[in-house]
């Protein structure tokens, strides 16, 4: 029953393709981002309600959700 | 990036959700996305309890809030915001505009091409952007790796192995 509800709630699996991910990204590719001050500054979310959004812009195959 | 986040939360009581939308996906309805970030956020036992909730008739939103609130932390992550079908986006922001507005230290991490932009500022006006670019530094280390890859290296001299690195950096700047 609870697997039922965890599946009634959504059946989207995030998790399986985090792994595909995972496994055939290249390691290191975009980590540059990691150190900029606007992820910086939107991770420690001292901005409050302002700051609270992050948007990773790009045309499709420049690496935003990663590199293979 | 959602690695990086997720070393810091378990010690920090800090969560982390995401989803990767896919134009291929037909379950890309808001309910939808709001039952996969809750999942997330829940463990087995907690969302038990959180069954009987909804059987109580708490509504899935009700329940991601007390899921959110539960944590002093709450990061959520969303790739490809573009393949989610257009008509869904404004309800979509709507809750994560709420959310970040009950719960401020809530961050939303979001990607997409750039036309989403216009819809993303009108749900969060200070929503700040990273524009991605290939960065010099990754071509050249992921260039190296795929040309040690290649099935033939002998056929490839030196000088043309360097030339395709640095002829394909050169023609990235350009754009």
């Amino acid at each position: 029953m609870d697997a039922e509800f965890s599946e009634y709630i959504s059946r989207m699996d995030p998790a399986i393709r985090h792994h595909g991910i995972c496994t055939t990204r290249f390691e290191g590719v975009g980590d540059w981002i990691l150190e900029t001050m606007e992820f910086r500054e939107w991770r420690s979310g001292e901005g409050g309600v302002d700051k609270a959004l992050l948007f990773c812009s790009g045309n499709p195959g420049v690496g935003k959700t990663y590199l293979r | 990036m959602i690695d990086s986040l997720c070393e810091r939360a378990k010690e920090e009581n800090l969560a982390v959700a995401w989803l990767y939308c896919d134009h291929k996906s037909e379950e890309q309805a808001v309910a939808n996305m709001m039952g996969a970030i809750l999942k997330q956020l829940e463990t087995r036992e907690t969302l038990k309890g959180m069954r009987k909730e909804y059987g109580r008739g708490t509504e899935l939103d009700g329940l991601l809030r007390t899921a959110i609130a539960s944590l002093r932390q709450v990061f959520i992550g969303i790739d490809a915001l573009d393949e989610c079908p257009p008509e869904n986006l404004p309800g979509l922001l709507e809750l994560l505009g709420g959310i970040v507005h009950e719960f401020p230290r809530t961050r939303i991490f979001l990607t997409g091409r750039p036309h989403v932009k216009e819809v993303i500022q009108r749900h969060f006006v200070g929503a700040v952007e990273i524009p991605i670019c290939p960065n010099p530094k990754d071509i050249r280390n992921y260039l190296r790796m795929r040309l040690e890859r290649d099935g033939k290296p002998e056929a490839m001299g030196n000088n043309l192995r360097a030339s395709i690195g640095e002829i394909i950096v050169e023609k990235m700047s350009d754009r």
